[in-house]
């Protein structure tokens, strides 16, 4: 290797670390600040002097912080599996048959991802509170139920799929369903991850919709529960870094769980 | 076995024809091969008949059924892909099966008949492997085996053989050809290859541009071309043409006066532009520019192919190739073509076949009246 080539190549290391710096600390200093005790949380240093669990307890003695928690772990995995099974369908529709109209259907999801929240904000309400489904998980659910943004990832995979092996299966008499469930959807693993893991960390982070539908402490959702600890006084920080710490922890395990795929999911347009 | 009857078969890409006004019989067991250039609507034709492509006009029936409407998975065809189209997901017995478990076949028969398919096509000890493991030639098998376990009424190949190697192709088209010898299932194969289509068609139709250009047995096919598209695609190297012209007795008549084939006659206007078709392996060098009934050739390229010898070069600013048996001793010197009148082929401007009059020229007439047109003489 060239020395010019070597020095890029170092060049290109130093920017990623200090890429990589950038994004790791907020996070590091989430979990650090949320192990201080309140009288430290000013001070300078990477370390907390003493480390306590004072601000965990405290947050869990504040707020059903476990039930939170689950509300929020229901409604992220409700929310995807919903988003997943509609996006699977459409993207089936759209790759499998060409009608007319196909192409609109297409850019009009689409377009829909471009649509801010803030536009479809009201009308969901009045629609939520009509349906009787104010201050409930599941009218946190209902109008996430499909995404742009899973139909056209999905509809890009199956594009990807030969259309040969859609089409043995129909000669083996296969039908459409089962042609998707049996012959399409195992070939799909890398994307339906990352679709997937995707679709849950929005709908974890999330705050404007449930701020608005929610009401009551225990209907409540994690980003809502750290609301509580930003008062008028000032903001709560020992409890709220340890508050947002544990509302972090499940997403970055199923990160990790599932990193591989994600990964993969990006690098590969498809299958062989 | 079932027979396939379609009749007046039109398909359209949106104004684009693909395949335009087609009829073509399939006899219940035979082996039909559809020939003919990419884009000339034999792989939509095919794709058709098993119910992949709606058709825009006219009708297939199998069996004497009108199957326009019906499922491909209920046509009784099976279709073995160019690229195999193996379940990537399944693993060869899986692959195999899945027919039958589409078919709600109970799982110890379907193991019983994915096991004695392997079996005949060699797959046995490979059941519990996945596509990717496989090699080409074993992935076209499992293809074959997935096909074969539903015996079904007819067998749909969609050029099959294409990718794979020069070797592995003759082995599995020896394969093919004893399976339908055993089988006797009715076949329709598609390809752009003439050698898997001399070798394996019992009937053999050749297609261009959206339409049938020849039907026959690939000998029929091969010595009376209808046309010479047909002439031209058969044959490897392909048919010589030679521009010509119809004298007044009816002869062809080459560039540069000379007329190798004085009793051979057209029944044509004088002075219609033909072409002249001659088989590379019809034609004979002898020694001598001006030997009696040669064409004078200009050779150029000697080509060695073990088996035989390619001799290109040029007639009259025509290309010619000439194929010869490889131990032929090469003429020195000026070198003219021989070929029989048995051998030439003869098409018209529109690329129509031109036949020769079968009757012998006929002889001046006894009144005196010359054969001759009265007017060449007359000085009036």
């Amino acid at each position: 290797m060239t020395n010019r080539a070597s020095a890029g190549r170092i060049a290109a290391h130093v920017v990623m670390i200090g890429l990589s710096f950038l994004a790791i600390f907020p996070v590091y200093w989430m979990i650090q600040t949320s192990f201080r005790a309140e009288n430290e949380i000013f001070s300078g240093g990477l370390f907390p002097a003493v480390p306590t669990l004072k601000n965990y307890t405290d947050v869990l003695a504040a707020m059903p912080m476990l039930r939170i928690l689950g509300n929020t772990v229901v409604m992220a995995g409700a929310t995807t599996l919903a988003q997943v099974a509609t996006g699977l369908l459409a993207a089936w529709a759209l790759v499998r048959w060409r009608f007319p109209g196909g192409a609109l259907a297409r850019s009009l999801i689409a377009l829909s991802w471009l649509v801010p929240f803030q536009v479809v904000m009201i009308p969901n309400y009045v629609l939520a509170s009509k349906l009787g489904l104010l201050d409930t998980v599941t009218g946190l659910v209902i109008p996430n139920a499909a995404a742009a943004f899973s139909v056209l990832v999905l509809y890009n995979a199956m594009r990807g799929f030969p259309r040969e092996v859609i089409e043995a299966a129909r000669m083996d008499g296969a039908g459409n369903f089962r042609i998707l469930a049996e012959v399409v959807l195992p070939n799909l693993s890398a994307p339906l991850a990352s679709v997937s893991i995707l679709c849950f960390i929005s709908a974890w982070n999330d705050y404007f919709w449930p701020l608005l539908l929610i009401r009551r402490m225990e209907n409540s959702v994690v980003q809502i529960g750290l609301q509580f600890f930003m008062t008028q006084e000032g903001n709560d920080w020992g409890p709220l870094m340890a508050a947002a710490t544990l509302a972090s922890l499940p997403i970055l395990a199923l990160y990790l769980v599932l990193q591989r795929q994600v990964v993969d999911s990006f690098m590969k347009s498809g299958i062989r | 076995m079932a027979s396939i009857d379609i009749r007046s078969v039109h398909k359209l890409y949106g104004k684009t024809p693909a395949v335009r006004g087609l009829d073509l019989a399939v006899e219940d067991g035979s082996f039909l091969v559809i020939l003919g250039p990419s884009g000339c609507g034999k792989s939509t034709l095919l794709r058709m008949i098993a119910g992949l492509e709606d058709i825009s006009a006219g009708e297939i029936a199998i069996d004497g059924r009108v199957v326009n409407e019906v499922e491909p998975g209920r046509r009784g065809c099976a279709m073995v892909f160019q690229n195999y189209a193996l379940y990537p997901h399944m693993t060869v017995a899986e692959n195999i099966g899945y027919a039958l478990k589409v078919a709600g076949v109970p799982k110890a028969e379907r193991a019983d008949r994915v096991g004695r398919v392997a079996a005949m096509l060699g797959l046995g000890d490979l059941l519990a492997r996945k596509p990717s493991q496989l090699s080409g030639g074993q992935r076209q098998r499992v293809a074959m085996g997935r096909a074969m376990v539903r015996e079904p009424g007819i067998f749909l190949f969609d050029e099959p053989l294409s990718n794979l190697d020069a070797k592995l192709r003759i082995q599995m088209r020896l394969e093919i050809k004893r399976l339908h010898r055993e089988l006797k299932t009715t076949s329709v194969f598609v390809t752009h290859d003439q050698v898997e289509a001399m070798t394996l068609a019992d009937t053999l139709v050749v297609m261009n541009q959206g339409v049938i250009e020849q039907v026959g047995t690939p000998a029929e096919v091969f010595r009376r071309p209808k046309s010479r598209f047909v002439a031209n695609f058969l044959g490897s190297p392909p048919m010589n043409f030679l521009p010509a012209e119809i004298d007044r007795r009816g002869r062809a008549v080459l560039a540069g006066g000379h007329m190798p084939w004085p009793d051979l006659v057209f029944e044509l206007a004088a002075e219609t532009r033909i072409e002249v078709g001659l088989r590379p392996g019809d034609l004979t060098p002898v020694a001598g520019k001006a030997a009696e009934g040669a064409i004078p050739f200009e050779p150029d390229i000697l080509e060695d192919l073990g088996s035989e010898l390619h001799w290109h070069g040029t007639v009259g600013g025509s290309a010619v190739a000439v194929a010869l048996p490889a131990a032929t001793p090469i003429p020195a010197g000026p070198v003219g073509l021989k070929a029989p009148p048995s051998a030439v082929h003869a098409f018209l401007g529109d690329g129509r076949r031109a036949e020769p009059a079968a009757a012998p020229i006929p002889s001046p007439k006894p009144s005196g009246e010359a054969p001759w047109r009265a007017t060449s003489l007359s000085y009036t």
